[in-house]
This record gives structure tokens, sequence and C-alpha cells, in this order.
């Protein structure tokens, strides 16, 4: 990693520090008072937003240590999130267990669940993968609508509050705070995984999964590992939503949504940490604004535009800025942000 | 090259920026006289556009109407937060909290599953709501959330209380088969046999469910066939529906017995689908009335739809959001006069609004909007309908369904 001048490792520990300069300490410090000083001046909606963009980023981190770094494509991530949320609702309703366990369980299974489906990585990959994750995303949803003695089919499940002993999560500002520290351990999680001897191999099936054999990495282990990561990191995902929601049927779990955060961590970055926060917020935050605010505003205002012009424009815009990003950066927003700390750090000199 | 890239960026930021904080810009201005807040959600863009965009624009003309004409409710002017959900679940749970958070008095939905989204919210807030497309899921238990038409449950009960009380005459009890859509529109229909079949001494002979996709029902109508059924009652879409009629007519079942529909599937739609002679003779129930139908609130919804949204003049979506639009007006008339306007909550709303709902006519669009203790259905009733020549022809008056109470079955949600 680049070193602003002047800045030099004395030790190996040093080297491998994430934050190494005072600023890097300063600007984390005031990140998190910024980011969890929210509930005390933002109102519901905007927490709400918040909330579903940190569930957001767990899944996308999950899907990015299947894709980005493992090379495994997934479109069936939304299937794996379902996975995780009906683990949680059913055990915590049905069964009565604390959240915490459903929690875990949610992870696990979804793990297990991802991994089953991981197995075909072995013998194909590319497209051919792709195709068998869709599978696993009809399969998951059809045995949710259809498993109704246990997930409550297409009626639905009610979910209970996320509770830690005698703390209930019942409003959004602790809500948020649950799901704010588990995005955060999540990233946490992801950023050191991609420096270990686990994540240098899953660069190494991805970069070329003959060579990475031939260096004697077991690629069944790994990659069904990436697939029990990527999908546990899905289901605690899908725990926190159920939770959050409070009700679960399959409407939340649809295949465009599995397109998004394929979406979400290429316009982000593959391969890098922060490429699944970046594209997270861009996406759903670009999502919320366009049919949020830009739509109900031409519907209130201009009124002699032809039927359905107003609702047209934000997929529009939606599409037109996700392709523009596609076409202008290909590396994603994570490049993007390098670009723009190189340049800081060498400011006022161009090289 | 690299600077060119990065300019191109720049503006595309600064446009993306300039267009979001528009909406915001505009809401700035001086403080305007007290008025009441709702919020309504519709599914204008996605999968469910076709539906849910005339149901958009039905909402916010009627509402124009209502305060340009009217004068607003009460004499206060309603102020309506519309929000496009895209049908998209996550979309709306973060949509209903923005409602809770800019002190919407209540909520409506157009589509069932995306009020199924933010039901739970809702409830845990005693945020009041009621969507046009209900679901037993909605209203079983009854708690904050209402429906305001007849659900595809009912439209089964309906359709069998009109059909023994007019249609069977023969001894014993009529077999009657399903064929149901595999989703919520079919399942409606089954709980409701389950629930009621026995007691309207009706005997369920077959259920088969086919997908919105089917090509051919000859084999699921082949096992129907065998156990000689009195009445087919289908609880699907349009395209599947008609299909299954071709089926019938082709294995020589129909005409010799009866075919019913649900009102997902009965409209103009089946009749171009199927063709009137394949049709012909086929009942149905719809919950409100048709274009052009001589009824109160005609002229002046009609007039709105030519001036504002002329291409959604004979959409049946438009009628039932017109609709929702009065009783969410009516639902404020009574929360006003029986609370006043200065103390206005959400749970007062209820009260004092939602609840006190009774025999309120929706300017003939459709049946009368009551409220009874511990059924949140508004609206009960459906029409039945028969295909002759081609049209679609309303046979009774409104049909009122009984209400299921679903949560006192075992196997509710099972």
């Amino acid at each position: 990693m680049d070193l602003p001048a002047g800045t030099r490792n004395y030790s190996y520990a040093q080297d491998m520090a994430i934050f190494r300069t005072k600023t890097h300490w300063a600007l984390l410090i005031a990140l998190l008072v910024i980011l969890f000083t929210a509930p005390f001046y933002l109102g519901n909606y905007w927490l709400g937003v918040i909330n579903l963009i940190g569930i957001t980023i767990i899944a996308a981190t999950g899907l990015n240590i299947l894709t980005g770094y493992c090379g495994q494509l997934s479109i069936g991530h939304a299937g794996f999130i379902a996975v995780g949320a009906y683990t949680s609702a059913v055990l915590t309703n049905r069964l009565e267990l604390p959240f915490l366990v459903g929690f875990i369980c949610a992870g696990l299974v979804a793990g297990l669940v991802g991994m089953v489906f991981g197995i075909p990585s072995l013998r194909v990959k590319g497209f051919y993968l792709a195709i068998s994750t869709i599978a696993a995303q009809f399969i998951i949803i059809w045995i949710i609508n259809h498993w109704s003695s246990v997930t409550g089919g297409f009626v639905g499940i009610t979910v209970p509050y996320a509770s830690i002993g005698g703390l209930v999560f019942k409003s959004e500002g602790s809500q948020f705070f649950l799901i704010m520290t588990i995005t955060a351990l999540t990233i946490f999680f992801a950023k050191n995984l991609a420096r270990t001897r686990v994540g240098r191999a899953f660069v190494a099936i991805r970069d070329n999964d003959l060579a990475a054999e031939v260096m004697g990495i077991n690629l069944f282990r790994y990659k069904l590992l990436a697939f029990f990561i990527g999908c546990f990191l899905a289901g605690i995902a899908g725990s926190l939503l159920a939770h959050w929601i409070g009700f679960m049927n399959a409407e939340h779990f649809s295949l465009i949504q599995s397109i998004l955060y394929v979406g979400m961590i290429i316009i982000g970055g593959l391969g890098t940490t922060i490429g699944p926060i970046f594209g997270a917020v861009f996406l759903r935050g670009l999502d919320q604004l366009l049919t949020m605010e830009l739509t109900p505003f031409l519907e209130r205002s201009f009124t002699a535009l032809p039927a359905g012009f107003a609702t047209g424009i934000a997929p529009m815009v939606f599409g037109l800025v996700v392709v523009l990003f596609l076409v202008l950066e290909p590396r994603g927003l994570a490049h993007r942000w390098q670009l723009f700390k190189a340049s800081y750090r060498l400011w006022p000199f161009s090289y | 090259m690299r600077k060119k890239k990065l300019l191109i960026i720049s503006a595309a930021l600064c446009l993306a920026l300039i267009v979001t904080l528009l909406p915001a810009m505009s809401a700035c201005g001086p403080a305007t006289e007290k008025t009441l807040k709702i919020g309504m959600s519709t599914p204008s863009s996605g999968p469910a556009a076709e539906k849910g965009s005339p149901m958009g624009h039905a909402n916010l003309d009627c509402f124009k109407y209502i305060n340009e004409e009217l004068g607003g409710v009460a004499g206060y002017q309603v102020e309506v937060l519309w929000l496009d959900n895209a049908y998209d679940a996550s979309k709306a749970a973060t949509i209903i909290k923005r409602f809770m958070d800019e002190d919407c008095l209540f909520f409506t939905t157009a589509s069932s599953a995306m009020m199924t989204a933010m039901m739970e919210i809702a409830n845990r807030d005693e945020f009041p709501g009621f969507a046009c497309f209900s679901s037993p899921a909605l209203t079983h238990p009854p708690k904050h959330i209402y429906g305001q038409t007849p659900d595809y449950g009912d439209d089964w009960a309906a359709f069998a209380t009109y059909y023994m009380e007019n249609i069977w005459k023969g001894p014993g009890k009529p077999k009657m088969a399903l064929h149901l859509l595999n989703n919520p529109t079919g399942y409606g229909a089954r709980d409701a046999a389950r629930a009621l079949a026995d007691e309207l001494g009706i005997e369920i002979v077959a259920t088969e469910e086919h997908s919105t996709t089917t090509s051919s029902e000859i084999e699921s109508l082949t096992r129907i066939r065998a156990e000689n059924p009195d009445v087919l009652y289908i609880s699907s879409t349009p395209a599947p529906t008609a299909i299954v009629i071709k089926n019938a007519v082709d294995l020589g079942m129909y005409p010799g017995m009866t075919i019913a529909c649900g009102h997902a599937s009965f409209t103009s739609a089946l009749v171009d689908l199927g063709g009137a002679d394949v049709v012909e003779g086929v009942y149905g129930v719809y919950p409100t009335v048709n274009w052009g139908d001589d009824v109160p609130s005609m002229d002046k919804m009609t007039e709105y739809c030519q001036q504002y949204h002329p291409d959604d003049y004979g959409n049946m979506d438009y009628i039932i959001s017109w609709a929702q639009s009065l009783i969410a007006a009516e639902i404020l008339r009574l929360a006003v006069e029986n609370a006043g306007i200065d103390n206005l909550t959400p749970q007062l709303v209820e009260e004092q609004g939602f609840k006190k709902m009774r025999n309120f006519d929706v300017g003939g669009l459709h049946g009368p909007v009551s409220y009874s203790l511990d059924d949140n259905r508004l609206s009960k009733s459906v029409r039945v309908f028969q295909i002759e020549d081609g049209e679609l022809i309303a046979i009774t008056g409104w049909v009122e369904a009984p209400l299921i109470k679903y949560e006192e079955f075992d196997w509710y949600g099972k």
C-alpha cells in the first residue's frame, strides 16, 4: 500500500496495521462518531434507510468475498439471504429461541446451503456457475413458499424484535446500533480475511484456478469455503433484515434483488473491501433519492407530463447512471477512491 | 483524457446533486395553514407498474378533485405524501417509516404484497393503513391494517353463497373442483373453501394448481373430470384462466357444468384471451363497477381521468384507487368531526375515523364501506357477473362475503 511521504514501517506489526497514521485514526474516529451519533440528529426514515444500507453492506460483502475475491459468480444471493432470514424467523418465532441463537444459526444454515449449491463450482465456472446459482434462488424461494408448516408459506411469518439479554431493540435508533455494530465487524472481518492465507488462496483461484491448483491450493475446499463465508454473511444479513422488518414473506427476496447485489459489487469495485460499501451506499442511496424524492416531485409539479413519465424517469436515470459508471469507471468507485487518495497524498504535485 | 473523464464524472455528480436537491428546494417556502397529511404508496414502477401506475394517478387525481372542487375535507386541505414503492419490499419498509416520520395520519397501499411488507412495522407502532387489494394475512388477526375490498377468499365465499342460493337445484351437496394459481391469488380461495365448504354444504372433490405460464391444463382437467364436478371455480389471472376454460371446452366438460372465476381474472382481458364464444356463460365476481356504469361518482372520475390521465381510461384499477381516495377522505372527515383537528394522531384517526365507518357509499364505485368489530375488511361485497355475448353483465347487486376467522383454524398459516 502507498504511504504518505515520510511515513515508514519499522516492524511487521506496523506493516500489517490497517490504520497506520494519526490522520487515519482521526478520520476513523470522526467517522465513527458521526455514524454512531446519527440517531440523535436523524429521523426514523433516514435511520431506516441507513439500516437498510447497513444490512445491504453485510450481504454485499459476503458476495464480494465469493465473487470479487474468489471469482465464483453467484446470482442467487437473495436466496441465501432468505435462508438466513427464515432460519432466524423460525427459530425465534416458532421455537422461541433467543435472537443470538437465531442470528448465528441463520449464518450457519445459509452457509451450509451455500456450500451445497457451491458444489457444482468445482466443475463449472463463469456463466455456467451463474446459472446454477440462479437455480438456488428459485429452489429456495419455492421451498419457502411451499413448506408452509414451517415458513408460513405465502401467508408469511412474523418475526419478533431482536433482543440480547434484557435489551430489546425496539426503536429504529436501537436497531441502528445493532445493525451498524455488526456491519462494522463484518467489514473488519472482510478486510482481514483478504490478507490471510485463505484470502490469498481465494485471489489465486480467481486469477487462475489451474495455476492455483498447481501451487497446492485445494480448489474444492477453498471454493466451498468461499461459498460458506459468502453465504454466512448473507445469512446474518437476512437475520437482521427479518428482525428489522418484523415480517417475512418471499417478496423480499426476488431475483431482481440478487442482480442488484451483483451490480453493487461491480459498481463499488470487485475484490476490494470498500467496494461493497460504496456500491451499497451508492445504489441504495440513488434508488431512494430517485423514487422517494424525484418521482413524487415530478408527479406533483408537472401534471402536464405524459402518463408514466414521472414514474418512468427514476428507473431510466438509475439505469443511465449505472451504465455511465460501468463505461467510465469499470473498476468501480473503489478505484476512483484510490485515485483520490493518491492525488491527495501527492498534492500539490501531479506525480 | 483522464481530465476529460474526471470532468464527465464531476458533471454527472453535479447533475445528480441538482436533481436530488430540487425537491428539497421546492419544499422550502412560507408556512401554510393546517392540513391533513396522509401517505399513499403505489408500485408505479417495477414489475407491477401496469397496475400501480394508473392506481397512483387515480389516488392523486381524486385528491386534486377533493382539494380543488370540494375545498378539502371538513374545510382542511389534504396533503398527500405519495411515494412509488416500485413493488420492492425493502423500499416499502423504508416508505412506511417515512410516512410515520412525516407525521402522516394514516397510509394506503395499492397491492396486498407491499402492504404485507409494511404491515408489521405499522402494527408495532399502531399506525393504521389500508390496501386496495387485500389478502387474509393483512386482516387476520385484525390489528391496524384494513382491506378496502374483499380478498380472493372472500370472492370464493361470496360466489359459493350465491351458487347455493341461486344456481344449485339438485339434491345433496354440489361437487366443486378448484383450479388455482400457485400463489396467494389461488391459495386465498383454497383457504376459504377449506374453512367454509362444509358449512355452506359444498363438497370439494378436487384441487388442482397451475402456474402463470401454463400452456395446457388438459391433464389436470382430466383428473377433475373423473370426479364429475358440478362447478369448477378458478382463482387465477386472465391468461391461465382462459387456458383452463378453453381446455374444459376441448374435453367436453363445458358447457355442462358451472364455471366461475375470482376477481383477479374476471376482466375484459379474459374475454379477449379466451374468445367470446368459449367463455360465454362463465360466472365471475368483481368488487367494483365498470367504466360507464350509471353510478354517482362515475362522471367526475371520468372527467378527471380524461383530463389528466386519458391513457388510464377504461382501466379498472383506476376505479378502485379513486374509490380508495374517497374512503381516505371519509376517514379524515369522520376523524376531524369526532376528535377535532388539533389533537389528531394516527391512533385517534383509527378510533374515530376507520372504526366509525358505517355504510359509506363510495359514489357507487364498489360496495358500501363499514367497519364491524373484529372484521378489518372495509368493503365486504362483490357483485356476481356473467359473460353474455362477450360482455361482463352484472347479475346481482352487492353480495356480502361472510367473515372467515382464519386465525381460529389450526391449519391457517401452516
